[in-house]
């Protein structure tokens, strides 16, 4: 091995396991940074309309915000709760874990439930991909596409929250199995932080 | 357990604290900084403490927030002049 080669080695100080990780959560931390950057691309692109918008839609006028916020204290509350899972599975008790799986995968339905209700709401006023009652055409199209592509991680999340209480119930799942479950959780509540601020608030 | 639910109280507030920031008569400027801060702000709380990014071993704390942060970053900062010229141009007669 090269001088250089051995002072990075040094450096890294990581051995053959450089991030201190199993296989699974490296992969998974890969996974989220890449559909990360998917979301950052899309919201960047939401930007860059939001910037050419001559006049964009006061969103306080076109969504209840008082309603976006239950949504959001949903999801904030989801999170908690598989968080929670998480710990009594690494604790070894897994009952408790499991009550809190499905305590968190029927916060993702309630969610779900209520974009649903906001989605056929503002269908019933006009909005479509292509054009809505309140001006700029790009406008609906971005709120249809930034939360259905949300919405479609929140349905995934529940599917695999779901197979997870399966799992567990059955003795099939460990804790480490519960853990991704919950990375990719907090993911999606992650960027539904984002697409809140940037889309429904600013 | 506590920490997660003093967590799941933290973003709570930092959510009716943006509501009632939109509903006041803040500055525009300083409303956009303050909504971005407190966006970065929960999102760290998220990944630091629901996501156990406080725990982990630095190198894959860095490779993660630098990752998405840069990429991130590059993104908008590359995208919004060109944006900006182009509004200044529909919006100039």
């Amino acid at each position: 091995m090269t001088y250089a080669a051995t002072q990075t080695l040094t450096r890294w100080n990581g051995g053959v396991c450089p991030f201190g990780a199993g296989w699974r959560k490296v992969m998974m931390w890969w996974f989220i940074v890449t559909d990360g950057l998917l979301f950052a691309g899309f919201l960047a692109a939401y930007g860059y309309a939001r910037l050419l918008a001559i006049h964009w839609p006061n969103q306080a006028s076109v969504f209840s915000l008082r309603y976006i916020a239950a949504m959001t204290f949903v999801l904030i509350t989801s999170s908690a709760t598989m968080a929670s899972a998480v710990q009594a599975a690494r604790e070894g008790r897994p009952n408790v874990a499991l009550r809190f799986i499905i305590l968190t995968t029927m916060g993702g339905a309630v969610f779900l439930g209520m974009q649903a209700f906001e989605w056929r709401h503002l269908i019933a006023e006009g909005a479509r991909l292509n054009a809505n009652p309140w001006g700029e055409a790009a406008f609906g199209a971005y709120f249809f596409l930034l939360t259905g592509f949300h919405g479609t991680h929140v349905l995934t999340g529940v599917v695999v929250l779901t197979t997870t209480a399966i799992r567990s119930a059955m003795g099939w799942s460990n804790a480490e199995g519960v853990e991704m479950a919950g990375l990719y959780w907090h993911f999606v509540d992650l960027v539904w932080v984002f697409i809140f601020t940037l889309f429904y608030l600013l | 357990m506590k920490t997660y639910w003093i967590t799941w109280a933290a973003l709570l507030v930092f959510t009716v604290v943006m509501l009632s920031a939109d509903s006041g008569s803040m500055p525009q400027t300083a409303f956009v900084v303050f909504m971005l801060a407190a966006m970065l702000t929960k999102a760290s709380i998220i990944g630091a403490n629901f996501m156990h990014l406080r725990t982990e071993r630095l190198p894959l704390v860095v490779t993660v927030v630098v990752g998405l942060l840069v990429t991130g970053t590059i993104l908008f900062v590359l995208i919004a002049p060109d944006a900006l010229r182009i509004h200044h141009m529909v919006t100039t007669p």
